[in-house]
């Protein structure tokens, strides 16, 4: 069945020219981060809807994603504000079900760096804990809520698009793949895409036979 | 009994074509002989059929062809020669693609795996079963996790795994001097029954002059192993339930072994790889009764493998439920034919599959322990009003019922929880495609969902036929959905939804074989092969991505 043939191979080319596509393209890069080496403190939890704010941040041109490090199982709808003299210049919001140790939420980015920023995150809680990581600071500089002074500043990563491109990183990918496992070796990624191409390949012959 | 003994044997079809193929070819060759009927014509055949007597000659001296005989036999008489070839490759496709996984994910960066770990240490090091659930580890496998940035990399996506050769000088030095200590606490994994787990210990000590990273390697591989059986489980599951069409069986097997989350669960040491093998097994054993009615063979292999997967995973128990109304229903048909003898076969089914849980039971019961040990305190912990968790249940997987107290507000589970996660939530739940995939994956999803409607309506009269074998398999899925949300339940509202992970439906993964297959139906005669092309397509995309996205986020 011509049919079969030429839905597999146009599928199949799709999928490739989607690959093509996504190694042009180049991943987020941390722009600014205030994340320290030094040991995560725990310096707010919550089970109740919640607004921390931090000031003096610096908010790095073109930063299309900020990155809190917040836990909760079952994360709720974040909303995250960046006001620069008590006016917004930035904003964003995730959708609860995220799960996870951070949380990142997307924002329209802006040409140029503003300093000396408060960015507020805002939490629609509905029981479940969630728990704020960062750095103990003073009173002074810490994180607040409702003027309340949090036990430290939340721990706050700026993102956005990078220099180079997922096409240009595959050497480093490739080397790093091969680390940290039982027989190191930058084989363990000619192995995975040899089984990857057998797995298509398999699989495409199998549907040429039966379905055509 | 008239259906029963009519039906088809469902291999029959395809060894039916292949056996009238080779027919004609012969026919054909026949007619080609006489008409050529040259001299030199037949004085190379002649030469070809002796030069074939003479290699056979050779051979069967050798004595390979009894050995091959006796294996043709034994296959035979197992009943894997009647099983077609394209079911073998979904199950190779599914083994394969596993141990990709197992590659790529980097050590213990799935859900659970260091307790799995320590649970087949334990086992192996001391012979006995775990006694601590405290999360401290035995302190070879805390030194590989330290040396592996285990910590900092779990639940955390900005860090990658070990990325500098300095690391990995240091990591060896760590793997070389830490030395090999017996037994371990297993954290979660300790109220796991033990069957996986002896199992694992035999590449455990097949590696065990190794580091445990070696170790862990040749584990993941054997888990790899039950992704081949559930995918070869799968297919046959809809050959049996949904034989009207044989191109779409390939549908189904082909987009099972695929599935990039049974992949990465079948890629790791954990117990769920073993039970979604069981429970594809099972599901295929309860088509196969309901078409052919149930003898005393098929009776006997639904108790034994159920009696497997309450040796392989306590979620077995949620699926329970479903295969003792499948064995009753089987036995009531079979009293119908052949009297009140075949209540035997409820009688042996049930005697097989409850014998380990009875003889657990009795075991604590003489030694003044609770009867289902662990198992048995977290059921005296159940907390609030049933209709309170039937509610939280029910809104666990569906849209909140009118006038219902609201568990989840501004959460939709369906999509949310259940249809992301299978979309993308890998590593320790840790690595997400980004927000707009998901979306984008909704529209397959709700084609696909269309096109199986369409196939449901269309033999809508078939299925009033067999409206209890679909009642067995919907009890099965209940039980299971049930039993997960009862232990979310446990922990709400500290936790919204702690075991509200997609693997945990993974048991049901012969049920979306089904619906894919008649997806592929539902596009009708002529189209329906392309759309079963465009089906596997997308499992092939969606297993591609989720591998780069997974390089990506530990590597990069």
């Amino acid at each position: 069945m011509r049919e079969v043939r030429i839905a597999l191979v146009a599928g199949l080319a799709l999928v490739g020219l989607a690959i093509g596509v996504e190694l042009a393209h180049s991943p987020m890069t941390v722009a600014r981060t205030n994340v320290t080496s030094s040991e995560e403190d725990r310096i707010a939890r919550t089970v109740h809807g919640a607004t921390y704010c931090q000031a003096g941040e610096l908010l790095p041109r073109e930063t299309t994603a900020i990155r809190l490090s917040l836990f909760a199982f079952t994360g709720p709808r974040i909303r995250v504000v960046v006001s620069s003299g008590g006016r917004p210049i930035a904003s964003g919001q995730r959708a609860s079900g995220w799960t996870s140790r951070v949380v990142t939420v997307a924002v329209r980015p802006l040409p140029q760096t503003v300093s000396d920023v408060t960015v507020c995150a805002s939490f629609a809680m509905h029981d479940e804990a969630l728990t704020v990581f960062g750095q103990p600071a003073p009173r002074a500089s810490a994180a607040y809520e409702d003027h309340r002074a949090l036990r430290g500043r939340m721990w706050i990563e700026y993102l956005r698009t990078g220099s180079r491109t997922w096409a240009s990183l595959i050497p480093s990918i490739a080397s790093a793949m091969g680390l940290g496992r039982a027989a190191p070796g930058t084989w363990n990624v000619l192995l995975v895409l040899v089984l990857l191409v057998t797995v298509v390949v398999l699989a495409s012959r199998l549907v040429l036979k039966e379905l055509s | 009994m008239s259906r029963r003994g009519g039906a088809r044997a469902p291999g029959s079809t395809p060894t039916k074509r292949s056996t009238d193929k080779r027919e004609d070819a012969t026919s054909v060759n026949g007619d080609r002989r006489t008409q050529v009927g040259t001299r030199a014509f037949t004085r190379r055949a002649r030469a070809t059929q002796r030069r074939r007597a003479a290699r056979r000659t050779r051979t069967s001296e050798r004595g390979v062809a009894p050995i091959a005989a006796r294996l043709r036999a034994l296959s035979r008489r197992a009943g894997l020669g009647r099983i077609p070839r394209a079911a073998w490759i979904c199950a190779l496709v599914a083994c394969l693609n596993a141990v990709c996984w197992s590659i790529l994910t980097p050590p213990f960066q799935v859900p659970d795996e260091p307790d799995h770990y320590a649970y087949v240490k334990q086992l192996a090091d001391t012979g006995s079963l775990p006694v601590s659930g405290r999360e401290q580890p035995a302190e070879e496998i805390l030194a590989t996790l330290i040396g592996i940035r285990y910590f900092e990399v779990r639940q955390q996506p900005q860090h990658h795994a070990i990325a500098t050769s300095n690391e990995q000088a240091e990591l060896e030095r760590t793997l070389a001097s830490t030395p090999h200590d017996t037994g371990s606490a297993v954290g979660v994994a300790r109220s796991q029954p033990p069957l996986y787990y002896a199992l694992e210990t035999i590449p455990y000590r097949l590696a065990g002059s190794g580091t445990v990273l070696d170790r862990l390697a040749l584990m993941r591989l054997m888990s790899a192993l039950f992704a081949g059986l559930t995918a070869l489980f799968a297919f046959l599951f809809v050959r049996e339930a949904l034989p009207g069409a044989p191109w779409a069986w390939t549908v189904g097997g082909l987009s099972v072994a695929l599935a990039p989350l049974l992949g990465l669960m079948s890629g790791a040491v954990n117990p769920d790889s073993m039970l979604f093998a069981v429970s594809a097994g099972l599901f295929y054993l309860l088509a196969r009764a309901f078409r052919r009615g149930l003898d005393a063979r098929l009776a006997i292999a639904v108790g034994a493998l159920s009696a497997i997967g309450f040796l392989t995973k306590v979620n077995f128990v949620g699926l329970a439920p479903g295969v003792l109304l499948g064995l009753i229903v089987l036995s009531n048909r079979a009293a119908r034919a052949s009297g009140r003898s075949a209540y035997r076969l409820l009688a042996l089914g049930t005697g097989v599959a409850f014998s380990p849980v009875l003889l657990y039971a009795a075991v604590n019961a003489l030694s003044n322990h609770a009867p289902f040990g662990i198992v048995s305190g977290a059921l005296g912990t159940t907390r609030g009003s049933l209709l309170a968790q039937i509610n939280y249940i029910w809104q666990l997987y569906l849209p909140r019922l009118p006038g219902t107290v609201n568990d989840f507000p501004g959460l939709f589970t369906t999509t949310q929880l259940w249809f992301d996660g299978y979309v993308g939530l890998y590593g320790y739940l840790d690595t997400t495609f980004p927000g707009w995939v998901y979306t984008l994956a909704l529209v397959p999803a709700g084609a696909i969902a269309l096109l199986c409607g369409r196939s449901l309506v269309q033999c809508r009269a078939a299925l009033r036929e067999r409206a209890a074998e679909l009642a067995v398999y919907a009890v099965m899925v209940v039980g299971l959905l049930a039993l997960v949300g009862a232990a979310s339940f446990k922990v709400f509202p500290k936790t919204d939804a702690e075991f509200a992970q997609t693997r945990y439906l993974l048991p049901l993964l012969a049920l979306l074989a089904a619906a894919l297959v008649l997806a592929a139906r539902g596009a009708g005669r002529r189209w329906g092969p392309v759309v079963g092309t465009l089906i596997v397509v997308v499992f092939v995309a969606h297993d591609v991505f989720s591998q780069l996205l997974v390089a990506g986020r530990f590597y990069s």
